[in-house]
Parts: C-alpha cells; sequence; structure tokens
C-alpha cells in the first residue's frame, strides 16, 4: 500500500493513520469478500481464464485511474480522459493505415502511431494543466472543455466512421502475451504487464520521489505548499500531462483488442470508471492522500462487480446501481476519516 | 403478459389505422402541404455502430439527390437530448420530422409534440410504444424492419443447423429498445418450442462491439458448455467472436455465431467461417422514408407500418453480397 502523509506523526495524523488503515482494509476486505462469494455461487471462477478475463477488461481502467489518481491528489479532477482515448484511438490507424503519408515498413509505421497517439493526448493533457494553471479556471470546468470537444476532434479526424483493421504488429498491445508456457500458462497479456508496471513505478513515484512529496503537498494545502517553495504551476501541468499519456495507452489498448476505432465509443463514460476506481480506492476526493494501490483495488473491486452480476444472470442495470453503492460506501468512509 | 398484450395492441393497432387512415387526417393528424422542396427533419438516436452511420448516410443522401434541406440530430444515445431535438426541429420550423426513437416509452413527448405544433411525423426503424401513440392519429406510419421476424429467422436457421440441440447465450441489444425487445422475443419463441435447445443467460452488450466482447467473455467463461451465440446485431456478435478467442476456442466451429444485420465486417465473418448466418436489416431508410412523406403530402393512404424487405445471408451467398453492404 503506498498510503502517504504530507505532515510528521501528530496526534491529528495519528488518527488518520489509524482511519486510513480501517480503509486500506475496508477496501481490501471488500475485494476478499466479493472473492469469496464468487468462488461460493459464481459457476467456473476458479479457472485462470475468469482471471484472465478480469484482468484484461480492467486494464484500460487501471491505466486510466493512475493518471486520475495522481491529477486527484493535487485536488483536481480530470473529466477529459474518455475523450483523450478516443483522439488516440483515432489518430493510431489514420497513421498506420498509411491515410495521410505512406510509411513503407510497417513495423515503423505501428512505431510512429502509437508514439504520436501517446503524445497527442499527452499534449491535450498538458494543456488541460495549462489552462488549470495560467487562467486559474477550476479543473472540473477546465477538463470538461476536451470532455466535449475532445470527441468531437476525434470525430473530426475520422468523419465519425469506424476503423476497422487487422494488423498484428499493432494489435500486439491488446492481444499480445509474456512469458507463455506451452500447455501450461497462455502468458501475461500485454496491457496487463503495462498496467502492473504503471502502478508500480506510479506508487514509487507517489511514495518516494520529489515529484510525488510535491504533488500531495499540493492537494493538502496548495498555499502553503507554494509559500514554501513548491512550482505548483509546474507541478500540475506535468500532472495533467501523466493523465493525458495514460489515457493515450488506454485508448490504444482499447482499440486493440476490438480490432476497430469508432471515435464515438472509444472511452465512452471511463472518466467516471477512473474517479470511481479512485474513490473505492481509498484516496482522498479533496487530494493530500493518495493511493495508487487502493485504484487497483478500487478497480478490480468494480470490474469485479460487474462480472458477478453478469456470470449469475443479474442486468447490467442492476450491477450499474451496485456500482454506484460502491462509490456510496467508500466516500461515506472517507467522510468518517475526515470527522 | 405483457408481451403478449403488447402484441395485441400492436395488431389492434394496425387494425384500427388501416380502417381510419382516411378518418385519422381529419381528427389531428397534420397534413404535409404539397410543395417542390421540404425542409425535413432527421432525429437519430447514436451514431455508436456502421448500421447507424449508414443509415444517416442514407437519410443525408437522398435529401441532397431531392434537393430537400436536412435538419439533422444526433441524440448520442440519450433519450432525453432526443425529445430536446425534435423540440428544436420544431422550433425551426420543418416540414417533417423523421425519428428513430432510442426507446418506446421516453420518446412519447416528442411524438405528441410533433403532432401538437402540426408537423407530421415518421417513425423509422424502432417503433414507440402502441398504447400510448398510434400510428395515423400521433404519427404517420412506422417504417422499419420487422424486428420479431429477424429474431425468428435467425431462431429458425439455427435450428436446422444445430438439429434443434444446443446451448445458447444470447447477447442482447440496448435494454428498452424496440429492436432488442422484439428481436428478444422473435428468438426466444423459437427456441422454446425446441426443448433441445436452451438460452442458458442473456445479457446486455448495448448494441456495441466493445461492450458486447466484455459480456460475451464474461458468459463463456460462467457458461463454458453453451456452444451457440445469438447476438441482436453484427457489431456484438464481431465483439463475441473475439471473446471466443480469447477463450482458446474457435469460433464457427467450437461455437456457432448468428445475428442481425448485414454489416461489411458481419459478412466478412461469415465468409471466413467465424459466423454462421446474420439476417439482414437494411439501414438505407432514405429513397423509403421521403418517398412516403410526397406520397402523404398527396394525400395518399400510409399503411400504418410500411416494412423493408430484408435478405438473409449465410456461407451460401455472404460472399457475393458483401459488395454493395455497408
Amino acid at each position: 500500500m503506498s498510503q502517504v502523509q504530507t505532515q510528521g506523526p501528530t496526534a491529528a495524523t495519528r488518527r488518520i493513520d489509524a482511519l486510513a488503515a480501517v480503509m486500506r482494509y475496508s477496501t481490501l476486505g471488500a475485494l476478499v469478500a466479493l472473492l469469496i462469494f464468487n468462488v461460493l455461487f459464481t459457476r467456473h471462477f476458479l479457472a485462470m481464464q475468469t482471471l484472465d478475463v478480469n484482468l484484461t477488461q480492467v486494464a484500460a481502467i487501471v491505466i486510466v485511474g493512475v493518471g486520475m489518481t495522481l491529477v486527484i491528489a493535487t485536488g483536481g479532477i480530470d473529466l477529459s480522459v474518455g475523450s483523450l482515448m478516443a483522439i488516440s484511438g483515432a489518430i493510431a490507424p489514420i497513421i498506420f493505415l498509411n491515410k495521410v503519408f505512406n510509411i513503407g515498413e510497417i513495423h515503423l509505421a505501428v512505431a510512429v502511431a502509437m508514439i504520436v497517439a501517446v503524445l497527442l493526448a499527452g499534449a491535450f493533457g498538458w494543456f488541460n494543466g495549462w489552462l488549470i494553471t495560467r487562467f486559474r479556471i477550476q479543473p472540473i470546468i477546465a477538463t470538461l472543455v476536451l470532455f466535449i470537444a475532445g470527441r468531437g476532434i476525434a470525430q473530426v479526424m475520422t468523419n465519425g466512421n469506424l476503423q476497422p483493421f487487422k494488423l498484428d504488429a499493432f494489435q500486439w498491445i491488446g492481444l499480445g502475451r509474456l512469458f507463455a508456457i506451452t500447455d501450461v500458462y497462455r502468458g501475461l497479456p500485454i496491457q496487463v504487464a503495462i498496467m502492473i508496471v504503471l502502478v508500480v513505478v506510479a506508487a514509487w513515484v507517489l511514495k518516494r520521489s520529489l515529484f510525488g512529496r510535491q504533488i500531495l503537498a499540493i492537494g493538502g494545502n496548495e498555499r502553503a505548499a507554494r509559500l514554501s517553495g513548491v512550482p505548483v504551476a509546474q507541478v500540475k501541468r506535468w500532472v495533467y500531462c501523466i493523465s493525458g499519456l495514460c489515457a493515450g495507452v488506454a485508448g490504444l489498448v482499447v482499440i486493440a483488442i476490438n480490432s476497430s476505432s469508432d471515435a464515438n465509443q472509444v472511452g465512452l463514460g471511463m472518466e467516471l470508471d477512473a474517479i470511481a476506481a479512485v474513490a473505492v480506492g481509498g484516496t482522498l476526493l479533496s487530494g493530500g492522500r493518495a493511493t495508487i494501490t487502493g485504484t487497483l483495488i478500487g478497480a478490480l473491486i468494480i470490474q469485479l462487480v460487474r462480472y458477478t452480476m453478469l456470470a449469475n444472470g443479474v442486468p447490467d442495470d442492476v450491477a450499474k446501481l451496485a456500482k454506484a453503492a460502491l462509490i456510496v460506501a467508500a466516500v461515506w468512509l472517507q467522510g468518517q476519516g475526515r470527522a | 403478459m405483457v408481451s403478449i398484450s403488447r402484441r395485441m395492441a400492436l395488431m389492434a393497432t394496425v387494425a384500427i389505422a388501416g380502417f381510419a387512415v382516411t378518418a385519422a387526417m381529419a381528427d389531428g393528424l397534420p397534413p404535409l402541404k404539397q410543395k417542390a422542396t421540404y425542409k425535413v427533419g432527421f432525429a437519430q438516436t447514436e451514431s455508436n455502430n456502421p448500421w447507424r452511420l449508414a443509415q444517416t448516410a442514407s437519410m443525408k443522401d437522398e435529401a441532397a439527390k431531392l434537393g430537400w434541406q436536412l435538419v439533422y440530430t444526433d441524440a448520442a444515445g440519450s433519450a432525453a437530448k432526443q425529445v430536446a431535438d425534435v423540440n428544436s426541429m420544431i422550433a425551426q420550423g420543418v416540414d417533417a420530422i423523421f425519428l428513430s426513437p432510442r426507446e418506446e416509452k421516453p420518446l412519447i413527448p416528442a411524438v405528441m409534440a410533433a403532432k401538437k405544433a402540426g408537423i407530421p411525423l415518421f417513425l423509422i426503424d424502432r417503433s414507440v410504444d402502441p398504447n400510448l401513440a398510434k400510428a395515423g392519429v400521433d404519427y404517420v406510419t412506422f417504417i422499419g424492419s420487422d424486428f420479431l421476424l429477424e429474431g425468428k429467422q435467425a431462431a429458425d436457421w439455427l435450428v436446422k443447423k444445430v438439429d434443434g440441440k444446443g446451448i445458447i447465450l444470447e447477447i442482447e441489444g440496448s435494454t428498452g429498445s424496440s429492436p432488442a425487445n422484439d428481436r428478444k422475443k422473435g428468438f426466444d419463441d423459437v427456441i422454446a418450442q425446441n426443448p433441445g435447445l436452451k438460452i442458458v443467460a442473456s445479457q446486455t452488450g448495448n448494441f456495441n462491439r466493445d461492450e458486447g466482447r466484455k459480456t460475451a467473455e464474461a458468459l463463456l467463461q460462467a457458461h463454458p458448455e453453451a456452444n451457440i451465440i445469438f447476438a441482436h446485431n453484427d457489431e456484438m456478435a464481431i465483439g463475441a467472436i473475439s471473446a471466443i478467442e480469447a477463450a482458446g476456442k474457435k469460433p464457427g466451429k467450437d461455437i456457432l455465431v448468428v445475428s442481425i444485420d448485414g454489416e461489411k465486417d458481419g459478412l466478412q465473418a461469415i465468409i471466413d467461417g467465424k459466423m454462421g448466418a446474420t439476417v439482414e436489416c437494411n439501414p438505407k431508410f432514405g429513397p423509403a422514408a421521403y418517398a412516403a412523406a410526397i406520397k402523404y403530402s398527396k394525400g395518399e393512404k400510409i399503411p400504418a407500418t410500411m416494412t423493408n424487405t430484408d435478405r438473409f445471408y449465410d456461407a451460401s451467398n455472404a460472399a457475393a453480397s458483401i459488395a454493395d453492404s455497408y
């Protein structure tokens, strides 16, 4: 767990520490309870394939959730992630299908497509941070701009058309596997590997690095952080840029699995899933306290709830209600933490 | 039974509308003036799959061909926005409205608002609740495919193909939409008459590839004994094919996929041997929709429902038909 405090251990923070521990174990406890329920009641749950299905389905949420956790840790929010996924998902096929300019070598084309797509999403993220710091616009409004316009940009790029493709060199990011053992293990899906690497790196950054400390300091008390010399504007721009980069990667993963890119669909509703994962995971929505592993667990809980409902024949509408109930429970627990 | 009473109501509506076509015009159904060109509105429900895109293209192209002005809106999957879209068309003073209602009940206010504003409204591809609004009284007509028949055709083909034995997973369309309701009923009714066939799970994939795939992945894992997937449209069927492959099984061999729509990717899947069959649901509505409006302006009799003729695709004709697919 990368539960991080910004101040020294005073009496007040010790109390928060204790509550943080309760919260940490309550989210973990919820996950364990869900797993036990499934083992008992869901048919064919104890299988490698179940793990595979759930991990591949949750990967995109976690990848976006990592960036979202950092944003929320500064006391901000990023509503534009779903639209940035659509932009990244729209531009990549345009490049590797050689629609604009011809790159002969297919691997080179794929590499260029991936890099451009992710960097473009990162640049839009940077733009979010610039709006927020330069004009002091509230994050929810500033990122709303790209939430609306971003999907429009993606639709204009593709004329609103579906871009189908079949290209192993690219789809490797959604369908490829690592460490496969013949007849024993089909291998770790690439997007799950990306997810794990991102979680580990982000958890380390948040807990150990100067940048992580600065993020939490800004979220805890922005004015105090500025007065003590934290380059607030710069840190915030980087954080939104990282959120954009994460969204860019997630966009590529989603289109690779579906072997088609649909600007109207890619990342639709992702901002809500990511924020829900962060909230359920125990990150304080007002900033200053954040946990990346919590976000991972939060995302797993949300995914597992949906899987449980589907596998047991409960309609999707009810699954949405369950998701909402989880968020309410998480926020209530947070309220207890501040009381 | 809700569904039975609905069907009876529908039949009653058809019968009443049949008698009442001329009377209805006096009874509030707004007339359409004969003009050289019209300004018409098309309220699309969403643009999240090739079928919708093909439908929009057809409405736009045909309007351009006729020299009509088209006011186009896209509700982006929200029934509330679609009602607002229709109201804005009324405010813009269009001559006629073509509405593709997202859901059966929530779009009733839009139908009634158009009637009140004296603008004739045509329902295309999806219908509204026949207990709340009637063809020939509240709106001119419903132009579209027979979704019940589509579901039935898919089931009939399946029964023959698997010799009446199999375990089925059903991937439904958007909950509450008329194609999802009727395709399910048409399909399930036939399956119910075959004791060897059993639907073990039926869940929504919201008519799109990504959700279709995720739902299929979960259902395949919970019901590994299943050997048939019926999806309410091709996009979800293609998602389901990815799910089958991800589960290490062979689509078309271990698991038979049958679907509805007849889009290009669907026909390609049939050619590749991954999908068994698909029932066409033609999205090219432009010509039929505008022709109905012209007929109506001349005061000709318009039936309560105008059904498109749809083809059926399987391995025998998929390759020959893919060129003029969408």
